[in-house]
């Protein structure tokens, strides 16, 4: 068979063991579950909630889902056992990345959907801005994660870094509760976090203005550096 | 032509000595052990051959391929079973079987090897969920649904209980009667002497001896024992007969039963001249001399686990 062949196959068998793990489900039912509560009590004009929701999915998606995963693969032997095939290891991380980054779009699109027919909420004004921010933070943020998978020993370790990673980072960007409700300073260092960087240029694309350069920039950094340093910490086996 | 040629392999990792110029060849069709305590090499030697690592020098050939040079075309035709692998936990039998023989470019059918295993009823099991005896066998399965002309098996049995570790044997001649060369990676002697037609014994990085089980016991002249209870009243007497018999060091008694150790084949002589001179005995034993002995006897020092 060909090499597309296998690809397919890898894509078909990944997708099944993605939905098959419990955790999958919990980076979907968390920000819903939050968007739920918190909103019936918000007015149609909105736009701090959506963009935290966003934000905490995404969080848990690269924190927590992806990393555990990957660094199981490796502490299970499975990449190493696959480059003694004809298919290379790195077939099965790309699969896999594009597979985290579909669910991640999947999260974000079921909490758009219920926030707009459900609540009423507002939705961003310039789709083009939203789709670059929401790339360019989803992007940051998985860096992140490839670095605790390139790192992690273990898929338990991965986890554990996970969530070590994960309440800190939300509290500076805002996630536990409103910036607008937190010191100055700490919002300002919040936005220097990738995390941080992400809610807050998604805060402006929902009030109709153009995301700020600066974060951008912040979060392209991120997303190059940190790919660099996982890339080159990455081990096999 | 042998399946496999290596030459002179040689691999230390900062400045320990793992390999220290290593040579063999496998002929087709058959089971070549490599034997070993842990840290020997063997694993080293094997991961080298697969392509996995590559040696400080020496040169390794496997159907005439280079592992580095023509890894694409290697990794076609040999079929491997690493130490340690797991699979995903949710990952069920077929899918498992079907994935892996989508990567070859001329796989088996997998359903057979989901008989021929003994799989079949656990098809839709997922991983997780199978015995240790069953998730060896898909790993080994996986190993060989690419129809590999070669297939290097590591450690195949660790953790299986004795009657799984029977029926695995089984399988593993029956995939060297179905025209596989298969690399058995061990430090079971029981294995060894059961599955190889061939072994290399491995000992600090070098190959003490390569020889069948067989040829590997009878090269040694290592002493043995024979124990056996004479009636009554006639142990001094036999004492007498056979303490300067050739190949006999040493008799002793302990309590009613005496106890010959010696070299050769002096367990005939001692049975001959008692049946001769009308000694009654009873409870004979003869130790017989095992891989166990040979290896203490090739590498100067005990098989430690």
């Amino acid at each position: 068979m060909t090499a597309a062949t296998a690809t397919a196959k890898l894509t078909t068998v990944e997708t099944k063991l993605l939905v098959r793990e419990p955790g999958s489900l919990f980076t979907f039912l968390i920000p819903l579950f939050i968007l739920v509560v918190f909103g019936s009590s918000i007015g149609p004009g909105d736009t701090t909630l959506l963009p935290m929701t966003i934000a905490i999915a995404i969080g848990l998606v690269a924190l927590y889902l992806m990393p555990t995963a990957l660094a199981t693969y490796r502490e299970k032997g499975i990449l190493r056992r696959l480059s003694t095939t004809p298919v290379r290891p790195v077939s099965l991380l790309t699969v896999q990345l594009v597979l985290q980054f579909a669910l991640a779009v999947l999260s974000c699109g079921l909490l758009l959907a219920v926030a707009g027919a459900a609540l009423g909420a507002r939705m961003p004004a310039n789709p083009l801005s939203f789709a670059l921010v929401f790339t360019l933070g989803t992007a940051s943020m998985f860096a992140i994660g490839l670095l605790i998978a390139a790192l992690a020993p273990s898929g338990r370790a991965a986890n554990g870094i996970g969530v070590l990673l994960y309440f800190p980072m939300a509290f500076l960007a805002g996630l536990i509760q409103p910036a607008s409700q937190m010191p100055a300073i700490v919002v300002r260092i919040g936005e220097f976090t990738p995390l941080g960087a992400f809610r807050q240029s998604l805060a402006d694309v929902w009030t109709g203005g153009a995301p700020d350069p600066l974060l951008l920039g912040v979060m392209a950094a991120y997303a190059i550096l940190v790919s660099l340093a996982a890339a080159r910490f990455f081990r096999w086996e | 032509m042998p399946v496999i040629d290596v030459t002179d392999l040689c691999k230390s990792y900062s400045g320990r000595t793992v390999l220290d110029h290593v040579s063999f060849s496998v002929e087709p069709g058959e089971i070549f052990g490599i034997l070993g305590p842990n840290g020997a090499g063997k694993t080293t030697t094997v991961e080298i051959i697969e392509g996995l690592r590559r040696a400080d020098s020496g040169t390794v050939r496997v159907l005439g391929l280079d592992p580095i040079a023509d890894a694409a075309a290697l990794r076609e035709v040999v079929g491997v079973q690493l130490q340690h692998t797991q699979l995903p936990d949710n990952l069920k039998v077929w899918e498992a079987l079907d994935l892996y023989a989508s990567f070859y470019e001329h796989p088996r059918d997998w359903r057979e090897l989901l008989d021929e295993w003994g799989l079949a009823d656990r098809r839709d099991t997922r991983f997780a969920k199978l015995s240790g005896g069953q998730k060896q066998r898909l790993i080994i399965a996986l190993a060989l649904v690419g129809n590999p002309q070669v297939a290097f098996l590591d450690e195949l049995t660790t953790g299986l209980d004795p009657q799984a570790r029977r029926a695995t044997w089984e399988l593993v001649k029956q995939v060297r009667d179905a025209g596989v060369t298969v690399v058995l990676v061990s430090h079971f002697m029981d294995e060894v002497e059961e599955l190889c037609d061939r072994v290399a014994v491995f000992s600090d990085g070098r190959i003490a001896a390569i020889d069948s089980p067989a040829g590997l016991i009878a090269a040694v002249d290592a002493e043995h024992a024979m124990r056996f209870t004479p009636a009554p009243d006639a142990a001094a007497t036999a004492i007498d007969l056979i303490r300067d018999l050739p190949g006999v060091s040493a008799v002793t008694r302990s309590g009613a039963q005496v106890i010959v150790t010696g070299r050769g084949d002096f367990a005939t002589a001692v049975t001959a001249v008692l049946a001769r001179n009308h000694v009654l005995v009873s409870d004979l034993r003869i130790d017989t001399r095992t891989l166990d002995d040979a290896f203490v006897a090739l590498t100067g020092r005990s098989f430690d686990r």
